[in-house]
């Protein structure tokens, strides 16, 4: 197995790492940089659980190697308490009751944070299809979709 | 095993021209990955040429790269071949439709890909470039040679754009699928169309089903039974018998047995005409919904 | 379609909408899983399966594996002590020695440095088959001549059950028209999004211990311990937070943990195993697949007499709990209503498929399909109003039911009523169709073992004034900790916030039968509420003593007759002091009277029951037979709900399971094969796929429940099935009897077409 050298902002700092590129994004998190808050749930980009965000669009880590986050910025669950504080996205969650077993909520605080970036304002239809690639198996979604909902509220309101 | 991510179209070609069999252009990479990798990998999803949408002499000029995600959002798209949007917006799921790309959809060579339906209605052109630097032109439907497997040799060659003439006044397009949940999920069927309207009647139309074969398949039959015809219900319904008598289709235990599957395909391919009738009414009025 | 979030209209209250201070955890991604567990010298384990559904292992042949760099250890039946175990029925080994009898059957182990050599040596083993004839269908495997499967079950019945209660014969003499349908159930996976990790470590101080989440893990431990022959004090498991569990993980995957921890002991280094999403579907113990023969006996007045039952459910290669879901599924949804008879023939067969377990609700949720199926056939054969069929016959509270359950509190005809009046039962919409069903569960189940009936807590108060409960009910995700804080608080008077919940070490609380059969709130809760109160006991008597005057604890401190106020730290010192090192500790020993259920299963099998009734508004595109489901009414009798907030996840999500079991789930098989074993194929309800939900609570005192409250969690999922089901025919005029009731199966219906194979 070859390695290559990848450079890549992660969480916002620069980060260099020799890995073999055609392993999954998902594993050079978990593995190399310790980030474990991102999931694995299915390996394949049919559960969502491993959502982060590639230049602010989410994607499957699973289905990204690694070598093509080079030169461009990664950003995980762990940004968002990156300084001990808490996202309003994460806020927002805990206040609907959106967090039953836990296992896709990293990924669908990262859809949701996705969303509310590229739309401040999401109707409830933007919100469910935002998340439809995010399987839960607690929730039936409803907390969560009016988790960002709120989220969407907090955010506009500061 | 390596992986270069290209920064223009010479570095890309510069890569292919050892022919090497380990050598694959790939985009967005999300199907390719679940399958056993190639150890050289030339990624092309930065090129600025590979992911331009824009429209260029009165022509719809899409980059190969271009992301479901980018194409469903492009208003330029949407004007002027809805199917194509519609499509785009009904791939996988937000994260697959973030990072799988359109040359992909085709390359790939799934026999349902709903965007390479939607192109093969549209009558897209696929722009090719290989290693030496010679370019072709070729209509997205050949680019299939048999099931799951691309007439596009990715070790030599490299699909740059998709040329899409743009639908005009009195034109539309839709594109319909059905599918068992409404997200993360292959479709049942799918179909497309394209058809202008002169005087209420249909002057030209394109008619695409899928699964229906080893590529998004022209329904030759339904658009010899209904051209001439005027818009309307009688027409859509003569559409839907004929496309479900014209259509070889297959069953399979994990989407559903062929009887339903040809059922499907005449109601979509009537949902599609009639969408698309809708569109081209509505843009032979003038205003532009 | 409407697509607005509804927000219910259950007005939360919020001292009642806690959450335990995991949930920050979770959101943050620091909450550690099975998965994201490391320890230095950590090796992988790898399983070879088996690729033939039947088959002799005629020769293993590990040279090549255990050669290959990095590869510590390769285990084989033949090359560790063997002794077979089971939940109900011991037909399993640790490993396959001479016979395999699924796909997916464990074959032999590796122990490897990385993950990628432990599965390259898994590659290198080479087994020589000899292919047996093999038999997938239940109904083959019954017939003579079928090819066997387990010497020890002659004819393939792994378990069996003939019942008759009252003169059911004489009730469909008596009848005035008898309704009779044959329904079929495929096996549903629980869909847990995390997939089972088990990290084994074993030394010769500490023995065994297992780091895995599983709902029952003293359960876990006492087999494991049984199977390797070792101490119960020497394994212990210690459980990661668990990534949902919904009945599938009550015993975790045992063969799994039992593999690790021989792989463990073999190596002396610890070991981390993992399914894959595949894995999970090939050997993740779903629930059995059932077919119901049923035939019910109806008087024109509308007077259920009697139901007739002819089971068969579908085992797979080996039991796990099956026997037990096959009775509670033959049998619990027939207290719904008064019946006056019941007979029922079930039988478990074992097929060469996967092998099956549990999931919510213990097939009640089948039964509840078929049964509320029916009902709604006799009705619409009477000419009666599904919902008037239901008020006229449904259980009432002091009721004692066909089976004995004596009903201390019952709303289910309000619950009935409420939720036909939400749904607008009498004020139809046009081109809809709308459905109701009722179902009944066990609120803190008894019989899972004779001398084990309740549950036992600690609470301890710490020397910071903070109180510590230990208690070995499990959280998987349902809020079972936020539910517990809140009875603790409320026996101590104390805030919430100052109370942590320890349930997932077997070295420090006390046993458990674990989180199964709704105990929870009921059983676990009760236990907690008493250990508290004895705490609260203890506390009043160190703080009088220590001021020697009478006290009173209110608000949170302890206050004497002078007004002197004595501080919970104060008083956790005093006595650490006087004891030198013990802290103030309250037992909580909950035991339910003693059940008097009979040979025949006849009597009070929970401690109180709870029940729903749910309503679907639905609608059919007859051109597709495409199902569009708008809104489901969730109306449930829970007794007093102690936390609402999480009452309503345990609404939401229950009604979605159920949603995916009614249209959407369920294995397929080719041959012996699993053909959707992933979450491509095996299609949950994604966010796009679920319709308005409205919770409805129907809240009453139950004696029993801790403040009046009972279970929720696994009574969601069984009435949504009927509901649905009848909505669907309601408005297609219709009705699918397999499931999962798909666009196809009504088109197919509507159109009269044969099915092609």
């Amino acid at each position: 197995m070859e390695k290559e050298l990848i450079k890549f902002m992660l969480n916002g700092e620069p980060v260099e790492v020799y890995n073999d590129p055609a392993s999954s994004l998902l594993h050079l998190l978990r593995e190399k940089f310790s980030l474990t808050g991102t999931k694995e749930g299915c390996g394949e980009g049919e559960c969502g659980a491993c959502t982060v965000l590639l230049d602010d669009l989410a994607v499957n880590s699973c289905l990204i190697p690694a070598g093509k986050v080079n030169g461009r910025s990664v950003e995980t669950i762990e940004a968002l308490s990156k300084d001990g504080g808490v996202d309003p996205i994460q806020e927002a969650f805990v206040e609907k009751g959106a967090v039953q077993c836990g296992f896709c909520t990293p990924g669908m605080v990262m859809s949701a944070r996705a969303l509310l970036k590229q739309n401040p304002d999401p109707d409830p239809e933007e919100i469910k299809m935002a998340i439809s690639g995010n399987l839960c198996r607690c929730t039936g979604y409803k907390q969560i979709e009016a988790a960002i909902l709120l989220a969407a509220g907090k955010i506009n309101s500061k | 095993m390596s992986y270069r991510i290209a920064k223009n179209l010479d570095s890309a070609l510069e890569a292919l021209k050892e022919k090497d069999p380990a050598t694959r252009i790939v985009a967005g990479a999300t199907d390719l990955f679940l399958q056993e990798m190639p150890a050289r990998l030339v990624d092309v999803s930065s090129i600025e040429e590979l992911t331009a949408i824009e429209e260029i002499d009165n022509r719809l000029v899409i980059g190969a790269a271009a992301t479901h995600a980018r194409a469903a959002a492009s208003e330029l798209i949407k004007g002027r071949a809805a199917a194509l949007v519609e499509a785009c917006l009904q791939v996988g799921s937000p994260q697959v439709r973030n990072i799988g790309t359109l040359g992909g959809n085709v390359v790939n060579a799934a026999p349902a890909a709903d965007a390479a339906v939607a192109l093969v209605a549209l009558g897209a052109k696929a722009v090719l470039v290989d290693s030496s630097g010679v370019w072709r032109e070729e209509a997205v439907a050949r680019l299939y040679s048999s099931y799951n497997c691309s007439a596009l040799d990715g070790c030599t060659e490299l699909l740059v754009r998709f040329l899409i003439e743009p639908c005009g006044q009195g034109e539309g397009s839709a594109f319909r699928r059905f599918a068992a949940r409404k997200a993360l999920a292959l479709p049942l069927a799918n179909a497309a169309a394209r058809l202008k309207l002169e005087n209420g009647m249909i002057a030209s139309l394109s008619l695409v089903a899928a699964p229906v074969g080893p590529a998004p398949t022209r329904l030759i039959g339904t658009e010899a039974a209904i051209l001439g015809k005027p818009a309307g219900e009688e027409t859509w319904l003569l559409a839907a018998e004929t496309a479900a008598e014209e259509v070889e289709v297959r069953g399979s235990l994990l989407r559903c047995s062929a009887a339903y599957r040809r059922h499907l395909v005449g109601i979509l391919t009537a949902d599609a005409l009639r969408a698309a009738a809708r569109r081209a009414a509505v843009s032979q009025s003038g205003s532009l919904t | 379609m409407p697509t607005g979030i509804v927000e219910s209209p259950v007005k939360i209250d919020p001292r009642v909408a806690f959450q335990s201070p995991e949930v920050w955890a979770k959101v943050t991604g620091k909450a550690i899983y099975g998965g994201d567990l490391m320890l230095p010298g950590m090796l992988y384990g790898r399983i070879l399966r088996s690729p033939h559904p039947h088959a002799r292992i005629k020769k293993i042949d590990i040279k090549q594996a255990s050669g290959l760099a990095g590869v510590r250890a390769v285990l084989t039946g033949s090359s560790i002590v063997q002794k077979p175990y089971g939940i109900v029925i011991d037909d399993e080994l640790p490993l396959a020695e001479a016979v395999v009898r699924y796909i997916g059957d464990e074959v032999a182990a590796v122990a490897a440095v990385s993950y990628e050599q432990a599965a390259e040596a898994a590659r290198l083993i080479r087994v020589e088959y000899e292919e047996l004839p093999a038999v997938f269908d239940p109904a083959e495997a019954l017939k003579k001549g079928a090819p066997q499967l387990h010497a020890k079950f002659p004819g393939n019945i792994a378990w069996e059950r003939h019942l008759e209660r009252g003169n059911c014969d004489q009730a469909f003499r008596e009848a005035d028209i008898v309704v009779e349908n044959t329904f079929t159930v495929p096996p549903i996976h629980s869909t847990y999004l995390e997939p089972t990790v088990c990290l084994a470590v074993s030394d010769p101080y500490n023995g065994l211990i297992l780091h895995t989440a599983v709902q029952s893990p003293d359960q876990v431990r006492t087999i494991v311990a049984r199977v390797l022959d070792l101490p119960l004090s020497k394994v212990r498991v210690i459980g990661p937070v668990m990534g949902g569990g919904f009945g599938g993980r009550v015993y975790g995957n045992l063969k799994l943990y039992i593999i690790a921890s021989l792989l463990a002991i073999r190596t002396g280094r610890p070991i981390k195993m993992q399914l894959t999403r595949e894995e999970e579907f090939l050997v993740g113990r779903p629930l059995i697949g059932a077919e119901l023969k049923l035939r019910m006996a109806v008087r024109s007045d509308g007077t259920i007499l009697a139901r007739e039952a002819d089971i068969i459910t579908d085992n797979g290669a080996y039991s796990a709990q099956a026997p037990w879901v096959s009775k509670t599924l033959s049998e619990r949804n027939d207290s719904v209503y008064q019946f006056k008879a019941i007979k029922t023939k079930v039988r478990l067969v074992y097929t060469n498929k996967v092998p099956t377990g549990q999931y919510r609700a213990y097939g009640n949720q089948a039964a509840n399909f078929a049964t509320e199926s029916l009902l709604d056939m006799a009705a619409a054969k009477l000419g009666f109003d599904p919902l008037e069929i239901r008020l006229k016959n449904c259980v009432r509270a002091g009721d004692v039911t066909v089976h004995g359950l004596q009903l201390k509190s019952c709303a289910l005809a309000d619950c009935l009523k409420a939720a036909a009046a939400e749904i607008g039962w009498h004020n139809r919409k046009e081109g809809r169709g709308y459905g109701i069903s009722a179902a009944i569960h066990s609120s803190g189940s008894v019989v899972f073992d004779k001398n084990f009936r309740g549950a036992a807590a600690l609470a301890r108060l710490e020397l910071d004034g903070r109180v510590s409960i230990f208690s070995g009910e499990q959280d998987y995700g349902q809020g079972a900790h936020a539910t517990f804080t809140l009875i603790a608080a409320r026996a101590l008077g104390i805030p919430a916030e100052l109370i942590t919940i320890h349930t997932r070490d077997t070295l420090a609380s006390p046993f458990s039968i674990g989180a199964l059969g709704m105990r929870q709130t009921t059983i676990g809760g009760n236990a907690i509420r008493l250990a508290a109160e004895q705490l609260r006991e203890k506390i009043v008597q160190t703080a009088a003593d220590m001021v020697n005057e009478p006290v009173i604890f209110e608000g949170g401190s302890v206050k004497s007759a002078s007004g002197q106020v004595i501080e919970l730290p104060a008083i956790a010192f005093r006595y650490y002091s006087l004891t030198s090192g013990l802290t103030l500790v309250g037992e909580g020993k909950y035991v339910p009277a003693e059940s008097a259920y009979d040979k025949s299963g006849y009597g009070n099998i929970a401690v109180t029951y709870s029940f729903a009734a749910h309503a679907a508004e639905v609608e059919v595109d007859k051109l597709t037979g495409e199902i569009i489901v708008h809104r489901i009414v969730a109306a449930h009798d829970s007794g007093r709900i102690i936390n609402h907030l999480a009452a309503l996840g345990q609404v939401y999500g229950g009604v979605t399971q159920g949603l995916g079991m009614s249209c959407f789930e369920g294995y397929l098989f080719e041959g012996g094969r699993v053909a959707n074993a992933s979450l491509a194929d095996y299609r949950i309800p994604t966010s796009l796929d679920v319709p308005a939900i409205v919770p409805l609570f129907i809240e009453q005192d139950d004696p029993e429940g801790p403040y009046g409250a009972k279970g929720l969690g696994e009574i969601v999922q069984i009435p949504v099935l009927g509901a649905i089901a009848n909505a669907i025919a309601d408005t297609a005029g219709v009705r699918v009897t397999d499931l999962p009731i798909t666009a196809e199966k009504v088109f197919l219906a509507l159109s009269g077409w044969e099915c092609e194979a």
